[in-house]
C-alpha cells in the first residue's frame, strides 16, 4: 500500500494511457481530459488485459431507434468480450453496481521525495519567495495503492 | 500448473494439458490461400468474409494482433505464446474460415475449399507442427455433396486432420439425404463432421429465423437456432441409424439450449414416433454416441450453480468438449470460463472426451492445468 510515481503529467497526454507495474499489480494509468485516473489492468470477466482496450465514448441511455453519443475518452471497452467500463469509476456500463474493476487514486504533485523537482516555470531569482507556479504540464503524476 | 508445449513434446508424444477443439488460423492474406488455387480460380478469387452482421466493437481479441503484423490468428509463434504455452494446451483444433459455402456456383466453393485444406495441410499441419499440436479440419462446401465428399477422400490417412468441418448456414437442415454422400465420406475415412457457425442467411444460404433481423446481437444470439434445427433434423431423418460411425461435433453453437430441445423432441417422439420409425431409441439417446458439442462461447448465469446444474442434465461428462475460440472476440479463457467444475467433470471437459471423439493419444496424467 503505497505512492509510486508514474512520470510527469507531461508524458501522457490527454486520450492515452500507460500501463505500469505496482506492487505486484498491473494497473493502467489514463489521462481523460487533463484528469488522471487508474484501472487495475484485469477485466472481472475473464481476467483479460483490460486496459489494453479500445478507448471510446459510448451511446447513452435513449428511446427506441434513437442514438445518443456521449462521454468521448471516459469508457473502456475491454479488448477480449467489449464489456464497456467508465474509466473514471471503474464500475461497468452494464451494471455499475456489482461489475467493476478496481480503481486507484491518481494525485498529481509538484513534488516528490526522491525525484527531480518539477521545473520552475517562474524563473525571477527572488529567493525571498517560497513558493513557485507549476504548470500542471510538470507536475507528478502518484498512483496510490 | 501449466504444462508448456516443449515440455509436453519431450513427453514422448504422450501429452498432458488441455485439448482446445476451436481454434481459428488466419493466412497471413487472400494471396496465400489464391496460391494454393489452380486457375482459373486463382483469377476469380477475391476473398471477401460472410457478408453482413459484423461485430460492431471488434471481431478478435484487440491482443490478438501479431506483433510481426499480419492478422490475428495469422502468425503460429504468436498463437503459441499467447494460446498453447499459455494455457499448457495440448492439442488445438483448428477451423479455418473459408466461408465456401455462400456461393452460387459450387465449383468455386469447391475449389475455396480445396485450396483452403492445401493451405492447412502445408503450413499449420506440417511446417508449423513440429510439436504436433495443431489438429485440423477440412473445409468442405456442402453445396455440392458428390465434390465435398471427393474432397474428403483426397485426406484420407492424413495424420492431423481429425475431422471435415462446414459452417452452419445451409439450404436446408442437415439430416437430408443429399448430404449423405458428405456423411459417407467422414464414416468411409474416419472423420468426425463438425458445424461451425457463419454464412447463416449469407450468400445463397437460408437465414434461420423469421427474416432478417436487425443486429449482430439479435443474429449471433441466434446462430444457436441453426444449430438445433440442424440438430432435430440429424436425429429424425435417422442419419445415425443409417451410419452408426457418424459422428458431428457441434461447434460454437451454444450449450444450455440442448437440454430443453432434448425433452421436447423426446416428449414429442413419444407420440409421433410412428413418423420416424427407423428411430430405435428416444432422440436424447443418440447423443451420446453421435453428438458433441464445443463449449464456447458458455453460457455464464448470475447463479453460476445452475450453470453446473444444466451440465448435469445434459451428461456434459460425456457430451462436452472444452473450446476457447481464439483469437475472436468471444473468448473463452481455459481457467475463467467455467464455474469450479468437480475434478473428473474437469477432465471429462478439458481433454479426456475430445481425446476420445479425435482418437488422440490418452495421458496419464489429464487435467494437471486446471
Amino acid at each position: 500500500m503505497g505512492s509510486h510515481v508514474i512520470g510527469r503529467v507531461s508524458e501522457i497526454k490527454p486520450g492515452e494511457r500507460r500501463i505500469v507495474e505496482a506492487e505486484g499489480r498491473s494497473v493502467g494509468i489514463f489521462n481523460v481530459n487533463g484528469s488522471f485516473y487508474a484501472l487495475r489492468n484485469s477485466c472481472p470477466h475473464q481476467a483479460a488485459p483490460l486496459c489494453l482496450g479500445a478507448i471510446k465514448g459510448m451511446t447513452m441511455p435513449s428511446k427506441p431507434g434513437e442514438y445518443i453519443w456521449d462521454r468521448e475518452g471516459e469508457i473502456l471497452r475491454c479488448p477480449w468480450h467489449g464489456w464497456e467500463f467508465d474509466i473514471l469509476t471503474g464500475r461497468s456500463i452494464f451494471n455499475p453496481h456489482r461489475t467493476r474493476v478496481k480503481a486507484y487514486n491518481v494525485t498529481v504533485e509538484d513534488q516528490v521525495e526522491g525525484h527531480a523537482s518539477p521545473t520552475i516555470t517562474d524563473d525571477e531569482d527572488d529567493e525571498s519567495v517560497e513558493t513557485f507556479h507549476v504548470s500542471i504540464e510538470e507536475g507528478w503524476i502518484v498512483l496510490h495503492i | 500448473m501449466a504444462v508448456t508445449a516443449s515440455e509436453m513434446a519431450e513427453n514422448q508424444g504422450i501429452r498432458t494439458g488441455i485439448v482446445d477443439c476451436d481454434v481459428h488460423p488466419s493466412p497471413v492474406n487472400i494471396d496465400e490461400i489464391r496460391s494454393y488455387m489452380p486457375m482459373p480460380w486463382r483469377d476469380r478469387f477475391r476473398g471477401g468474409g460472410r457478408g453482413f452482421f459484423g461485430n460492431p466493437v471488434h471481431g478478435s481479441r484487440l491482443d490478438s494482433t501479431p506483433p510481426g503484423g499480419g492478422p490475428p490468428g495469422s502468425d503460429p509463434d504468436f498463437t503459441r505464446t499467447q494460446l498453447i504455452d499459455e494455457f499448457g494446451t495440448a492439442y488445438a483444433v483448428l477451423l479455418p474460415r473459408a466461408f465456401c459455402n455462400v456461393h452460387p456456383d459450387p465449383d468455386m466453393g469447391t475449389a475455396i475449399a480445396a485450396a483452403y485444406n492445401d493451405w492447412l495441410a502445408d503450413t499449420w499441419l506440417s511446417k508449423y507442427n513440429q510439436d504436433g499440436v495443431f489438429k485440423g479440419s477440412i473445409t468442405v462446401n456442402i453445396q455440392d455433396p458428390a465434390a465435398a465428399a471427393k474432397e474428403i477422400d483426397r485426406w484420407n490417412g492424413h495424420p492431423h486432420f481429425v475431422q471435415v468441418m462446414t459452417d452452419s448456414g445451409a439450404r436446408a437442415p442437415l439430416g437430408q439425404r443429399q448430404y449423405y454422400p458428405i456423411y459417407e465420406g467422414c464414416v468411409r475415412n474416419n472423420f468426425r463432421f463438425a458445424v461451425h457457425p457463419g454464412t447463416d442467411g449469407m450468400g445463397i444460404n437460408v437465414q434461420p429465423s423469421p427474416g432478417y433481423p436487425t443486429h449482430y446481437i439479435e443474429w449471433h444470439t441466434c446462430l444457436s437456432l441453426g444449430f438445433q434445427a440442424h440438430l432435430v433434423s440429424l436425429i429424425t431423418e435417422g442419419v445415425f441409424e443409417r451410419y452408426p460411425e457418424f459422428g458431428i461435433t457441434l461447434t460454437e453453437g451454444g450449450v444450455s439450449w440442448l437440454v430443453p430441445l432434448m425433452w421436447r423432441l423426446d416428449a414429442e417422439w413419444k407420440a409421433l414416433r410412428s413418423e420416424v420409425p427407423w428411430l430405435k431409441k428416444a432422440p436424447s439417446a443418440y447423443l451420446r454416441d453421435h453428438v458433441r458439442l464445443s463449449s464456447q462461447p458458455l453460457e455464464n448465469p448470475d447463479n453460476s450453480r445452475h450453470l453446473v446444474q444444466i451440465l448435469e442434465m445434459m451428461d456434459a461428462g460425456s457430451i462436452l468438449m472444452f473450446a476457447s475460440d481464439y483469437p475472436h472476440w468471444d473468448f473463452d479463457s481455459p481457467t475463467h470460463a467455467f464455474p469450479r467444475l468437480p475434478d473428473d467433470l474437469h477432465r471429462r471437459i478439458f481433454g479426456q472426451t475430445a481425446r476420445e471423439w479425435y482418437r488422440l493419444p490418452m495421458s496419464d496424467d489429464e487435467g494437471v492445468d486446471a
